[in-house]
């Protein structure tokens, strides 16, 4: 009788550890959905209403279409956003690599733009990734004030080469994608 | 006049419209997938635990190229996959001092690529990846594949921006410490 009561006590343990494991998961969900992506759903909605209800989509469109489709294109709009000058103050939420790609998104809706370089674009406008964050990145991995010191300058000078780099390799990978 | 005030707020509401129809849109296709695949995955980092994942992180200390693998490669897609951004960085504790840069360069690299196929590991910049995806939906075609290769391709960027950020810290290092011996001009 006591095995079984401690039997069932095990179990009944386990089976309430998993329940309220997987219960905060969800919880942690839907907060980061209601504290986060909902209101940035909000914010690129207006952002699309005005670009596409006033018109200014369209003269997006014929300026950002022919840059997106096709690999020249997609190198020069890399190789800016990742300029050293410019790269720390594109970086912060990803608020440019956001807007841009809802922009360029319903380029590729309206089919004004192949699908296929939804892959380069996707690299094209993010070369800045965590540029704005490096010194508290790396404190966060305990770097000493000189790894820091030398840290931000060789990371921006990196990305002027690797954030190039990146478009041509996701246009490599791009053949036969949607053909 | 009124015909002229009438199409004056059409046109002021019709922005409105704009943003709402593509808002509902977004809400219905793509948050409850994503609510359900959330939980999923941070309840299974919750059973793996931090403990393991420290563990694999030593690995990555190691000296030696083999290790840049894991030091640029597995530790930065374990890190971010488990921990998310920006947690993820403070993995590079586990790093000697001299790749601490490099790490962090791969590791909030990986923090985009995923998000096709694990939104969990930074929802707050879901737009770098959904901006693009919601248009190739919207031209009828699945996301699978360019989800897939976008992961694929992270992988491979992220080693490289590891090599080339651990090349130019060296160099850096190297210089400083060449203007270090040379006898103080100050």
């Amino acid at each position: 009788m006591e095995t079984l009561n401690r039997t069932l006590e095990t179990i009944g343990r386990s089976v309430g550890g998993v329940v309220g494991k997987i219960y905060q998961a969800g919880r942690d969900t839907i907060d980061v959905v209601l504290r986060t992506v909902l209101p940035f759903i909000a914010f690129v909605g207006l952002i699309v209403g005005i670009v596409q209800g006033t018109g200014i989509g369209q003269l997006l469109a014929d300026t950002l279409a022919p840059l997106a489709s096709s690999l020249g294109g997609l190198l020069l709009m890399s190789v800016i956003i990742a300029l050293p000058v410019l790269s720390p103050v594109l970086g912060p939420g990803a608020v440019i690599a956001q807007v841009i790609g809802t922009l360029l998104g319903t380029q590729f809706g309206d089919g004004n733009i192949e699908p296929r370089f939804a892959l380069p674009a996707l690299f094209a406008i993010n070369p800045q990734v965590g540029c704005d964050f490096i010194p508290v990145g790396l404190s966060l991995g305990e770097a000493e004030p000189e790894t820091v010191e030398i840290g931000v300058p060789a990371i921006l000078f990196s990305r002027m080469i690797t954030g190039p780099a990146a478009v041509i390799i996701a246009y490599f990978a791009s053949f036969g994608l949607y053909s | 006049m009124l015909e002229a005030i009438e199409a004056g707020a059409e046109y002021f509401i019709g922005i409105f419209q704009e943003g709402a129809g593509w808002f509902g849109a977004v809400v219905v296709g793509i948050i409850p997938l994503l609510i359900i695949l959330l939980t999923g995955v941070n309840a299974l980092i919750a059973f793996i635990g931090q403990e393991r994942i420290n563990k694999f992180a030593e690995l990555a200390g190691r000296p030696g190229w083999q290790y840049s693998f894991i030091r640029y490669l597995a530790l930065p897609v374990v890190a971010v996959v488990a921990l998310t951004n920006p947690m993820a960085y403070t993995m590079g504790t586990f790093v000697p001092e001299k790749n601490k840069p490099a790490f962090y360069d791969a590791a909030v690299s990986f923090v985009h690529p995923p998000l096709g196929i694990l939104p969990h590991v930074n929802p707050g910049e879901l737009f770098v990846w959904l901006g693009i995806a919601t248009g190739i939906s919207a031209a009828g075609l699945s996301l699978t594949p360019l989800a897939v290769r976008y992961l694929l391709v992270g992988l491979v960027v992220i080693y490289l921006r590891g090599l080339v950020t651990q090349f130019i810290v060296d160099r850096m290092i190297a210089r400083r410490e060449a203007a270090n011996t040379e006898p103080a001009t100050a």
